[in-house]
């Protein structure tokens, strides 16, 4: 039977940091292959290399050496309009400290991959509809009544629905969660991982997901261990 | 349309950028003030210049003047090109002179002053002369004769020191005891009318009656008083003098002028000179100024040996001008600074607004914004800065500027002296004029250097490594 092409795949990522004797390497030589609805958990040590995976795959940085491709097409080395299109519409990112802008709302933060993707004139014609499934989606993580607030105002759990909410607006293809739970209390953590299930199931969402706790690794489909920025051969957890 | 809300959003939440605001607005502010002022100052100044000098004058380079005015005035009629552009002409005579008059108490007092001697009729076309008269500005036209009220109260006075005279001689008796023979009958003849330079009657101080401490006049020579006006006339420039009535007064709130200028009719003057026909100048006034380079030129042309020099009224009073458009320019320099410290404060703000938004400028970067969206965000940002500081600087500018007087008021209150004291500057109000395109140009300066000083700091923004900005502590 022939393999399907993988939604993404990391092809022999090579990353380093610093310079001359304070240069760390981080990647060395990464491979792997996401599939299309998987949800793969990438386990690690610190320093192993996890982040850097992801902000790699994400776009939001370029290997120094190896290539990065989308169902077969090399992204990494593509101009900066293109890497920002992808993380806009291809990608959706959740980081362990929410990074939600604090001067915006939890509705306006959910919307603000929207308006990015629009000109001020689109948003004019637009903006309705699109605030419109903002607030769906904020109803659908759990924070409906919460729209107007400040991430000031929100819980650690709370902002984390928001950031979710905000990485599904633009309806990405693979969700990049970087230790999601990772600020938050088991029973909130739990709470965030089921939510992500949910996703991945009913909306054949592609996840990955970094995490320190093997805990949370149960619910996925697939695990990945990083060592010395290489994922460990002939040793997944677990395979869906 | 993410700009636009986080540009707007970062004005209303941090502080740091009303100082921003307010330095911008300040600059504004002085800019309109001091510009409308100065404006003010220059515009009264160069309206009054050109009020009491003609368009053009053609002028002789000698105190002997030139003769024959009005076949000069004729030949430049004759010539078509000048004939359609000139409005009208009159010659004037001008020389120094004394002038020597009594104060109530009786002290004899004598002046240097500019004696001029004009044809009020053809003064009056040209302009510059009968507006600035204190009782005959109203009239229809300017005149030197003598009011009845004037000249009985003269005839009076005289005729009461010839009868004491006289009455004292009846009382002398010859050998015989015979009082001398019946004088001749009484006729006395009243000179001619002059008008002096309103601060050569008078002087200005605060009236001591007046709890405000406004200014008023009080004037030491009085119409229908007698002075004796010494100048040269003749060949040899011999000294010549004549008595003469004060018929009015010349007010051009140009301390240079009222302390100067007496003037006389022009053939009184000729007369009393012994210089029949002549004339130091001739006043142009012109349909149209723009025309008045070339018309000076064609003058030039047509008389050309002459020993007679002609001028724009700009040109004549060049260095004045030049120096108040130099002293604005450099103003304007200088406070411009002002503003380029408030840019120098935006730098310094928005580079500290960048440090703290560096993990936003990544979380933004995560979510697809693009280096020059990023970029925009901080620009529109200096540019926002800058149109509300300089419309919140336009506001309060131009409110000081129109109310300029009141403020100084209130500020000579407080302080207890005049800080614009009317008494130096000869006008009775801070004379402002506040030029659209001044504004327009102030405001657009403002915000060019707000926008100027927030690029680098954008730019610094723009080019964070999203991954290096979102670990940012």
């Amino acid at each position: 039977m022939l393999e399907s092409v993988p939604l993404l795949s990391a092809v022999n990522l090579h990353k380093s940091y610093g310079k001359n004797a304070a240069r760390v390497e981080v990647l060395r030589g990464l491979n792997l292959d996401v599939h299309e609805g998987e949800f793969v958990s990438v386990l690690g040590a610190s320093g192993s290399g996890k982040s850097t995976m992801l902000h790699l795959l994400g776009t939001l940085d370029r290997p120094d050496k190896g290539s990065i491709l989308l169902e077969g097409n090399r992204i990494d080395n593509g101009p900066a309009e293109e890497r920002d299109r992808l993380r806009n519409h291809t990608f959706g990112f959740i980081f362990q400290f929410y990074h939600l802008l604090p001067e915006l709302n939890a509705l306006e933060n959910v919307l603000m991959p929207q308006m990015i993707a629009h000109s001020f004139w689109s948003w004019l014609v637009h903006g309705r509809s699109l605030k419109k499934r903002g607030r769906e989606l904020l109803e659908r993580v759990g924070l409906g009544h919460r729209w107007r607030h400040r991430p000031r105002e929100l819980s650690g759990g709370e902002m984390q629905r928001a950031a979710i909410a905000r990485a599904l607006i633009n309806k990405p293809r693979v969700l990049l969660a970087d230790e999601p739970t990772g600020n938050l209390d088991a029973a909130t953590g739990a709470h965030i991982i089921s939510l992500l299930r949910d996703l991945n199931q009913n909306d054949g969402l592609t996840i990955i997901m970094v995490t320190h706790n093997l805990d949370l690794v149960a619910d996925t489909d697939r695990v990945v261990r990083l060592v010395e920025g290489r994922v460990e051969l002939g040793d997944l957890i677990k395979s869906g | 349309m993410y700009k636009l809300l986080l540009c707007w959003r970062y004005l209303l939440t941090r502080y740091l950028a009303l100082a921003c605001i307010i330095s911008v607005m300040l600059g504004v502010a002085t800019l309109i003030v001091v510009n409308s002022v100065m404006s003010g100052f220059s515009t009264k100044l160069r309206d009054r210049l050109h009020g009491l000098l003609s368009d053009v004058v053609i002028e002789a380079n000698s105190l002997e003047g030139f003769s024959g005015p009005a076949e000069k005035m004729a030949k430049i009629r004759s010539v078509p090109y000048l004939n359609e552009r000139i409005q009208a002409m009159s010659a004037t005579m001008e020389v120094f002179a004394m002038l020597q008059f009594r104060y109530p108490n009786g002290e004899r007092v004598t002046r240097m002053v500019k004696l001029i001697g004009i044809d009020p009729k053809s003064r009056d076309q040209v302009g510059g002369f009968k507006e600035h008269l204190v009782y005959q500005k109203k009239n229809a036209e300017a005149s030197f004769a003598i009011p009845q009220d004037v000249k009985e109260k003269y005839e009076n006075d005289h005729l009461r020191l010839i009868w004491k005279a006289r009455a004292e001689q009846r009382e002398v008796r010859d050998e015989e005891g015979r009082p001398p023979p019946e004088p001749t009958p009484l006729r006395v003849t009243v000179p001619c009318g002059v008008i002096v330079g309103n601060l050569l009657a008078s002087y200005r101080e605060k009236d001591p009656d007046d709890p405000a401490g406004n200014i008023i006049t009080r004037y030491l020579l009085t119409k229908g008083q007698e002075v004796i006006l010494t100048t040269v006339g003749g060949q040899k420039l011999a000294p010549v003098y004549d008595n003469f009535v004060v018929v009015d007064y010349f007010e051009s709130e140009m301390s240079e002028y009222d302390s100067q200028y007496v003037f006389v009719p022009l053939d009184y003057l000729q007369r009393l000179r012994a210089m029949p026909d002549r004339v130091s100048s001739i006043q142009i006034k012109l349909k149209n100024y723009q025309d008045a380079k070339d018309v000076v030129e064609t003058l030039k042309m047509l008389f050309p040996f002459e020993g007679l020099s002609m001028a724009t009224w700009e040109q004549k009073q060049g260095p004045l001008l030049h120096a108040i458009a130099i002293e604005k320019g450099i103003l304007n320099v200088l406070l411009f600074l002002i503003i380029g410290v408030a840019g120098f404060g935006i730098l310094a703000i928005f580079t500290m607004i960048v440090a703290e938004k560096t993990r936003d400028i990544g979380i933004l970067k995560a979510l697809g914004a693009s280096n020059w969206g990023v970029l925009k965000i901080f620009v529109t940002y200096g540019l926002l800065l800058g149109v509300v500081g300089a419309w919140l600087g336009t506001l309060l500018g131009v409110s000081l500027t129109n109310n300029i007087n009141k403020v100084e008021n209130f500020l000579s209150r407080l302080t207890g002296s005049h800080i614009f004291d009317p008494g130096v500057y000869y006008f009775n109000e801070i004379p402002t004029d506040i030029q659209v395109w001044m504004v327009v140009g102030v405001n657009l300066g403002a915000v060019g250097i707000a926008v100027l000083f927030s690029v680098l700091p954008a730019l610094r923004a723009a080019l964070l490594h999203p991954v290096r900005a979102l670990r940012y502590e």
